[in-house]
């Protein structure tokens, strides 16, 4: 028999008045007799801004918004008689639903028994041995499954695309060239469950019959190549890889592939490119993949996310996989959430959670309690900024994309107040110009020359002319661009005009920066008022702009300055004004 | 067939044909700056987009197939719009130099932007600084002027096999550069000059040495001499507003000898001495040294030296014959100069070639010395000759027809096809067939060899034997046969052939480096033709019974092949390293 | 190389046994990145010299990153508890009082995100 056990935790933003009731339910305990409670302050207990939170482990009852008074009424109702008192009872939670991430956390990744034993390969058998690869297929389409990798196509058409092409050879690769700033979704699936990923291709292979597999693995993955190498391994040593399948008739063999961390070679024509040994640049399509792919041959390409699902649908079936999400998302979506939230981290939920849901109840609101929490970033550099007044948004692909973002591979920042959105925009805009392979004029140039724009907007040398501008080249890179990463580029910088044009006019005309992130539009002086002339900022500046002598004061010269703010740190006397 | 409509106008079309091809079969005209007719799109530029009825994007003329009941707008405001933005940032990224540019007055981009009536820099420059490539000392690459469409990639590599050429950094940075950032006289080029013929813009120009030779024109000192080759003379009349393929060999002439030149003679008759001497070459190997077939053709600068970098084990069996321009060199500063009582150094002889490669021969080995001097001093391009002309004044298009001088300057029919694929090969057969048989042919046209596939195969039965010849063009063509020959000779089998004729340029000379710009098929067809048809007009159409040549051999060579021939028209070949460094 | 056959699949055992006592580490990158490495090495030490019947295995990203190093720690009579940054000295307490004592380490448990 466990010992009753409580945890507690203030989850109120201000104050903590845990231990005042943890010592009064300790107090009631001992007054009843029970002696052997334990009551213990935990660090987190995944319930934000309910005041005081219990969980009575024993139970598995969670109670919010206790009070000093409730300390009697718990002990006796529930640790006494075992029954939960409505009223506390927490409500309306945020639920995670764990499906890609089913084993994340639970089993060994180096162990493919960890793995079978939690139904790991069953799936493989189901397919191999009690289905047809149509039949796989019209599964597939029950569930409803759509890419993760970000454009949401439905897994089955894909598959039956593929299946359709005819080809003496076919193959199916991993996409494992997670690439978006802020993303490690597929990285943790890959370290934390390979076998999920195997399966999820093996199923693939069956389904459109292919023979051959790759895992296309970014190289700055080093931990994820070992795992799914040795996952790999494993799985020849058990005869799940290779020749004659669980002892079936069905063939496939699967080999790693290093990607050299190119972000366009997320994009599908140019990761072929890569595997084959050329450059990674895309290809216009048609013809697509699933006619003509990896040499030629029709090839299917499943994100990591898309391919960890598959063995679940067939094991607890489409119908229950389809009752997840909404009716046009199903199944869950796996976020990286970070950026100014509480609890950074991966977050696994059902399609349809408002992302109010996933920023404040799961993942704890602003990591800066006080600060106001002004918009999300979803979708990565293609993505956009979807604005606090938008967040009751369910998070599904035909919402996101109405929005003007998208749902992406996963990636999601959380901005407040302290954030720049102009700078944020900027931020991305490079990244793409960065990772642009320069193969086409409108996503080569065009990026370049906004991203001029903005440089030159957050210098504070803005006009109005550039907003026109911007604009323009958006249209001609969303439209013109060949592939995805120059027709997405753009929608950071136009998300964030639309949402927050005021933010770019303030850069322009008033030359101000709210968050005073661009720091070219900082000044800083020196308030003579308040100057002790103690000459710390002399000595401290790095360009040695500031000069002047006890006798007149100091002064900053502005032509000198670089903005860097070491003056201001440094000054004891609050004698330096940054504006 | 499939159908769809384009603005509104039904078009029917094979299935796989673009939509960009399908419009010009309603003559509309989408605009494009990297799709080049003779490559496959590139998918670059980003200027041929179009809407396509239920597709929120807009898709890429160049290289989206039609699909049934498309229905397809190819220009309207937003359209336009967003062409005039893609064409304003490409020139964003390009030096406005166009007084300066070797392609001043048809430069595709500068064409595009006056048809789209720019007016304004609609974005800050931003032309990287990049340096000049003219380490080959044939083509000049401006990086600076690139505007990535990656039609010289494509061509270097996919057409040509050479992997000269390639992209280099990626994004804002990209530019074509050899592999390693080498120059290019270090890389594996070849000098074809193909990517020149098919660079939109002038990132990629010949070297331009017509200064020079308008020096030594001037030059009382110098006595100054011309050859023309076979291909140049069906090409030139493009940059006049002539016809594709017409023929204006004597316009030429009188052109030449107007701008100053001594004495004019014509390539064509080098090359009816090369039928002669390679003839001669093969009959003596066929018939006593068959461990030196299949005969390679060696008239092809370009392949040459494709030969000596990546096949060099086949040296051994390749003509020792130097090309037509060569045997012509040598003999002005030797045979010419001794009959016109003429100091060789005091000699200017300028060749004008389709070819960029010709540039490099000149210079290739201490062979190209033969006369004691450098034999040949400049070789010019048909696009240069061309501007010479009109920078001499001269109003070619009314000009009427000379001759060219005696005596290096009459040939027959078979020298002329020289200028096309496959025709090398015919004109040697029509000669060997003489030397087997001591008969002569009934139809001296072997229209197996003739066509534009890549490789052609045939057989030829030449008395009591039959001879297989096989003709490719375009360098990635040659694999496919030389591959056959290592083959058979590395399992001790039966030769696949006895002859083998290659030309680097795809369609041969006609469609060479040096050319007018926009060579399509149907331009190197037409060209094609205007050779052809010179060849069937004339009397004589066996380069050995061109009288000129007789008397040459009777007056100073002596005999095909002979010792006097070895020294002057005959070459050697080493293997050389693909990349020098 | 074994040929496992789709009814061996059913026959196979996890690593930790049901009842099992045991010590999971979070050991994807985000967990190495914090310290799990260092910590997973205090671990099998530390049981080893106290002689406990604990197994400590890895196992991937339980989610909460932000309070990495993260370890599962389960021993009979207590809960299976989550125990966010986890460095040394956490690790030596976590043997000492939670594994010997019985007793629970205060403040450094982050009870798993509520679930469906």
């Amino acid at each position: 028999m466990e010992k009753p056990i409580i945890f507690i935790k203030d989850t109120s933003l201000t104050g903590d008045s845990s231990r005042e009731i943890q010592t009064q339910l300790l107090k009631v305990a001992r007054e009843k007799g029970i002696e052997d409670l334990q009551v213990i302050r935990v660090a987190d207990l995944g319930i934000y801004d309910k005041g005081v939170a219990l969980k009575i482990c024993s139970l598995d009852i969670i109670y919010v918004n206790v009070k000093l008074s409730d300390a009697e009424k718990i002990i006796q109702t529930t640790i006494k008689e075992g029954t939960p008192i409505e009223d506390l009872l927490l409500e309306n939670q945020a639920m995670q639903t764990r499906i890609v991430l089913r084993n994340c956390g639970i089993v060994d990744p180096e162990s493919i028994d960890d793995y079978i034993s939690r139904s790991g390969y069953a799936s493989v058998g189901k397919c191999l041995f009690d289905m047809t690869p149509e039949t796989v297929i019209e599964e597939m389409k029950k569930s409803g499954l759509r890419g993760r990798g970000g454009a949401g196509f439905p897994t089955w058409m894909k598959w039956n695309l593929a299946r359709g092409s005819f080809g003496d050879e076919k193959y199916v690769i991993c996409n494992a060239d997670e690439g978006d700033p802020g993303a490690y979704m597929d990285r943790s699936v890959l370290e934390g469950d390979p076998h999920s990923v195997i399966e999820g291709m093996i199923i693939a292979g069956y389904a459109i019959g292919a023979s051959k597999g790759f895992a296309y693995i970014r190289a700055e993955y080093p931990l994820a190549i070992e795992r799914v190498q040795k996952a790999i391994d494993q799985a020849y040593e058990k005869g799940l890889l290779g020749k004659d399948i669980l002892g079936s008739k069905f063939s496939f063999d699967l080999e790693i592939r290093l990607g050299a961390g190119a972000f366009v070679c997320g994009e599908e024509t140019a990761l072929i490119a890569s595997i084959e040994g050329k450059r990674g640049t895309p290809k216009p399509r048609p013809p697509y993949p699933s006619d003509r792919g990896l040499w030629d041959k029709p090839t299917i390409i499943n994100n990591v996310e898309t391919l960890a699902n598959i063995a679940v649908i067939f094991q607890k079936g489409a119908e229950w996989f389809a009752t997840i999400g909404t009716d046009k998302s199903k199944g869950t979506k796996v976020f990286a959430v970070t950026g100014k939230v509480k609890n950074s981290g991966l977050v696994e939920i059902a399609m349809g959670t408002p992302l109010r849901d996933i920023v404040f109840q799961i993942s704890g609101g602003c990591f800066v309690p006080e600060n106001k929490m002004i918009a999300v970033q979803t979708g990565g550099p293609s993505g956009g900024v979807i604005p606090e007044k938008n967040f009751d948004t369910p998070v599904s692909y035909e919402h996101l994309i109405e929005l003007g973002s998208i749902m992406g591979s996963g990636g999601m920042i959380v901005m407040d107040e302290d954030d720049c959105l102009v700078d944020i925009s900027k931020f991305y805009l490079k990244f793409c110009v960065d990772e642009s392979c320069g193969k086409c004029a409108p996503c080569r140039i065009g990026g370049y020359q906004m991203l001029a724009i903005l440089e030159k907007i957050t210098a504070g040398k803005g006009t109005l002319e550039d907003i026109t501008s911007i604009k323009r080249i958006a249209q001609g890179m969303q439209k013109a661009s060949l592939c995805a990463l120059g027709q997405t580029a753009p929608n950071p910088v136009m998300s964030t005009l639309r949402y927050f044009e005021s933010e770019y006019l303030d850069h322009i005309e008033k030359k101000k920066c709210r968050a005073g992130k661009c720091t070219k539009l900082l000044k800083f002086t020196i308030v003579p008022e308040k100057c002790k002339k103690c000459r710390l900022c002399v000595t401290n500046c790095p360009v040695n702009a500031i000069s002047g002598d006890r006798e007149k004061g100091y002064t900053i010269d502005q032509e000198k300055c670089i903005k860097c703010g070491r003056c201001f740190d440094v000054c004891k006397f609050e004698a330096i004004a940054r504006a | 067939m499939i159908s769809a409509k384009i603005n509104g106008i039904t078009v029917s079309v094979p299935e796989g044909t673009t939509i960009l091809d399908a419009a010009k079969k309603v003559n509309v005209k989408i605009p494009t700056l990297c799709k080049h007719p003779d490559l496959p799109a590139t998918a670059s530029c980003g200027i041929c987009i179009v809407k396509v009825k239920g597709s929120n994007k807009m898709l890429r003329a160049c290289c989206t197939p039609i699909e049934q009941n498309m229905e397809i707008i190819t220009h309207d405001a937003e359209i336009v719009d967003v062409r005039r933005t893609v064409i304003e940032l490409i020139l964003s990224k390009h030096p406005n130099e166009c007084l300066t540019c070797g392609r001043n007055g048809n430069c595709e981009l500068q064409t595009l932007a006056a048809d789209f009536g720019i007016r304004r820099d609609a974005f800050p420059n931003c032309v990287p600084d990049l340096k000049s490539d003219i380490s080959t000392g044939t083509i000049v690459l401006d990086p600076r002027k690139c505007i990535s469409c990656g039609r010289c990639v494509t061509v270097c590599q996919d057409v040509q096999n050479v992997w000269a050429l390639s992209f280099l950094e990626r994004g804002f940075d990209t530019r074509i550069s050899p592999a390693g950032d080498i120059n290019l006289g270090e890389s594996p080029c070849v000098r074809c000059g193909q990517c020149s013929a098919h660079c939109p813009t002038g990132a990629i120009v010949e070297n331009c040495e017509a200064p020079v030779v308008w020096q030594a024109l001037q030059d009382p000192e110098k006595y100054c001499v011309v050859q023309i080759a076979p291909a140049v003379r069906v090409a030139i009349g493009e940059a006049f507003g002539f016809e594709p393929g017409a023929n204006l060999t004597g316009k030429i002439y009188a052109a030449l000898r107007r701008m100053g030149f001594n004495a004019i003679f014509d390539t064509n008759f080098g090359a009816d001495l090369t039928i002669v001497e390679e003839a001669t070459e093969f009959v003596t190997r066929f018939t006593t040294a068959p461990d030196k077939l299949p005969l390679i053709t060696s008239c092809c600068p370009s392949w040459v030296d494709f030969m000596e970098k990546f096949h060099s084990d086949m040296k051994d069996i390749f003509s020792t014959c130097k090309s037509p321009q060569a045997m012509v060199g040598a003999l002005t500063k030797t045979y010419y100069a001794q009959k016109k009582r003429l100091d060789p150094k005091k000699m200017f002889l300028v060749s004008i070639m389709p070819c960029t490669a010709k540039k490099y021969e000149i210079r290739r080995s201490k062979d190209m010395f033969a006369s004691g001097v450098q034999d040949i001093d400049i070789s010019l391009t048909t696009r240069e000759l061309a501007r010479m002309i009109k920078q001499a004044g001269i109003d070619f298009v009314n000009l009427p027809d000379e001759e060219p001088d005696y005596i290096l300057g009459e040939y027959t029919g078979a020298g002329t096809i020289f200028g096309v694929t496959g025709g090398v090969m015919e004109a040697a057969l029509r000669t060997a067939y003489d030397y087997v048989t001591g008969g002569k042919l009934s139809h001296v046209e072997f229209e197996n060899v003739r066509g534009f596939s890549g490789v052609k195969e045939g057989t030829v039965q030449v008395g009591p034997h039959t001879v297989k010849v096989a003709v490719a063009h375009g360098l990635k063509n040659v694999e496919y046969v030389l591959n056959k020959v290592k083959e058979a000779k590395m399992t001790g089998k039966e030769l696949p052939y006895h002859f083998i004729e290659v030309m680097a340029c795809p369609g041969g000379c006609v469609g060479g480096g040096g050319q007018p710009y926009g060579v399509t098929d149907e331009l190197r067809a037409a060209r094609a033709e205007g050779l052809y048809d010179e060849d069937s007009r004339c009397v004589i159409r066996y380069s050995h019974e061109n009288p000129h040549i007789k008397q040459l051999y009777s007056e100073f060579l002596g005999t095909p092949n002979g010792e006097k021939s070895h020294h002057l028209l005959h070459t050697h070949y080493i293997a050389r390293p693909e990349y020098q460094r | 190389m074994v040929q496992l056959t789709r009814d061996d699949l059913k026959k196979v055992q996890p690593k930790i046994k049901a009842g099992q006592q045991y010590v999971k580490v979070g050991m994807s990158t985000c967990g190495i990145a914090a310290g799990a490495q260092e910590v997973f090495e205090l671990f099998t030490k530390e049981i080893k010299q106290h002689d406990l019947n604990v197994v400590v295995t890895k196992t991937g990203c339980l989610g909460m990153c932000h309070a990495e190093p993260l370890v599962e720690v389960s021993v009979e009579g207590l809960p299976s508890v989550i125990y966010g940054r986890v460095n040394g000295e956490v690790a030596h307490r976590i043997i000492e009082e939670h594994v010997c004592g019985k007793r629970l380490v205060n403040d450094h448990i982050f009870d798993l995100p509520i679930r469906r």
